[in-house]
């Protein structure tokens, strides 16, 4: 091969590979990465869902909603000026670390399993899925104003949220099953074999 | 693949001229500011334990949720970035307009370079705007009524006091002077499309700003700023910020400036990094508080 010839081969691979990445550029929200875990945000309960159901806040306190995202709605606890703590619904689609950490609790709460992390956050799985938790900020919170709280949250309203909203789980690469409007036979259109060999 | 935010957190200068001068203006709003380096010690401080398991747990689960582009960590940062390089150029173009002004041959240097005023503004307008979009961008818009929507932003407020008094000293009271906010709607009134292409950030931004084409961002740009204005004069009444006042906090760290106020705003814009600085710790302690609540 002589030399020339090697050199277009290879400047035409680059500009090839150049041309290429430029058209892909566009579409590169549709690259894997988008997401969480690249979970589809449509499998994820939206945060504005969460928000109804976090405590009223007591005399004297406020709840701020700080953060709305897929899957997750956080709010301050706040007496005054002071921040108690930090209070979280997420959808634990995108973390199933999370939910297996409940597997091996032994306390419950309110029926549903309850973790602690460290001494300073308590956090309870809803309906297999939802993960609520607490954590105590500044001069914290104790443990038994952690568990009034996360009582305090909606909890059945929480797990009604998994069978209105959750999509079928399908295994990663599988495609829901497709439904074509196609007209129902009725039992007349389906038998009219037996008539016909009659008049025969 | 670029760096995650609590990688830009770990990497932020611990003493370099930018933190100076936050420290500086820091003295100007009552509570005291921590110039916060240590990805570490922020988990550790919203978990409220450093056991190096959760630390660990809360780390990776955070530069899960930086790495996603959906979730708009690394976008807010970009436009933080954005902002930033664009106030270096401004800054730098301020001053070649300044040294140059009185030498007879490049004068014609400063006569091109566009008015002083209408630039700062624009920088300022665009600052503003790049603030907005990264709050939804970090934090979507939490709540279900308007009203917790501003509450939420009161929130954000108070917790980046130190940030908002820095951006209102460096790009409105020095450059401005002490009416600024009062000029700043009639100055951005006589921008030209022109003017806005001059900010190497708007180029940057101009995706992301709501609106289709130059003319409609810049009136997304008026508005946001006048929005802005309402609450910026409460804060500058509330703890008495003036020119004067913030030059006096910023020698008190920087060291004696004999120069004019506006060369100090440009001298300022042209060697610090104080919004992107601020920005990162600002995303990453709303991520750290996001992970912590999901592992």
């Amino acid at each position: 091969m002589s030399r020339a010839l090697r050199w277009a081969l290879g400047l035409g691979l680059v500009a090839v590979l150049l041309i290429g990445a430029l058209l892909v550029l566009p579409f590169r929200d549709w690259l894997p990465g988008g997401t969480v875990a690249d979970i589809p945000t449509a499998q994820v309960v939206n945060g504005s869902d969460f928000n109804r159901l976090f405590p009223a806040p007591e005399a004297g306190q406020q709840i701020v909603f700080t953060q709305e995202k897929r899957g997750f709605a956080e709010a301050r606890l706040k007496q005054g000026d002071e921040l108690l703590g930090l209070l979280a619904i997420s959808d634990t689609t995108t973390a199933p670390a999370a939910r297996s950490k409940f597997s091996v609790s032994a306390e419950q709460l309110g029926g549903w399993p309850l973790v602690e992390q460290g001494s300073q956050a308590s956090a309870l799985l809803v309906a297999d899925r939802f993960q609520v938790k607490v954590i105590g900020q500044g001069s914290g919170l104790n443990s038994e104003k952690r568990h009034e709280l996360l009582t305090a949250f909606d909890l059945k309203g929480l797990a009604a949220l998994k069978s209105a909203r959750a999509p079928k789980a399908l295994p990663a690469g599988s495609q829901p099953p497709l439904r074509l409007p196609l007209p129902k036979r009725s039992p007349e259109q389906r038998t009219p074999e037996p008539a016909l060999q009659e008049a025969a | 693949m670029s760096r995650t935010v609590l990688e830009r957190l770990d990497r932020l200068p611990k003493r370099n001229l930018t933190v100076l001068a936050l420290k500086g203006i820091s003295t100007l709003v009552p509570g005291s500011w921590h110039n916060l380096t240590s990805s570490a010690e922020l988990i550790s401080e919203v978990i409220g334990s450093s056991d190096p398991e959760l630390v660990g747990q809360v780390r990776a689960r955070a530069d899960g949720l930086s790495n996603a582009r959906h979730e708009g960590y690394g976008r807010a940062i970009g436009l933080y970035d954005a902002v930033n390089r664009s106030q270096h150029a401004t800054g730098g173009l301020r001053i070649l307009a300044n040294a140059t002004a009185g030498i007879p041959l490049l004068k014609r240097l400063s006569a091109i370079t566009p008015p002083s005023d209408t630039l700062q503004a624009v920088d300022l307008s665009l600052k503003v705007a790049a603030e907005m979009l990264a709050f939804t961008q970090v934090n979507g818009l939490p709540g279900d009524s308007f009203g917790d929507f501003t509450a939420a932003l009161a929130e954000y407020g108070s917790e980046a006091r130190v940030r908002m008094a820095a951006l209102i000293c460096f790009d409105a009271l020095l450059p401005l002077g002490d009416q600024a906010l009062q000029r700043l709607d009639g100055l951005l009134g006589s921008t030209s499309q022109a003017d806005l292409h001059r900010l190497p950030a708007y180029e940057r931004m101009a995706g992301q700003i709501p609106g289709r084409g130059d003319a409609a961002h810049l009136g997304f740009l008026r508005e946001g700023v006048g929005q802005w204005s309402g609450w910026a004069q409460g804060f500058i009444g509330e703890l008495g910020l003036n020119g004067q006042k913030a030059v006096r906090a910023l020698e008190g760290t920087l060291g004696p400036w004999q120069g004019r106020m506006d060369q100090l705003a440009a001298f300022l814009d042209a060697f610090t990094d104080t919004y992107a600085h601020t920005g990162v710790q600002a995303v990453a302690r709303r991520l750290v508080e996001r992970a912590a609540a999901e592992i």
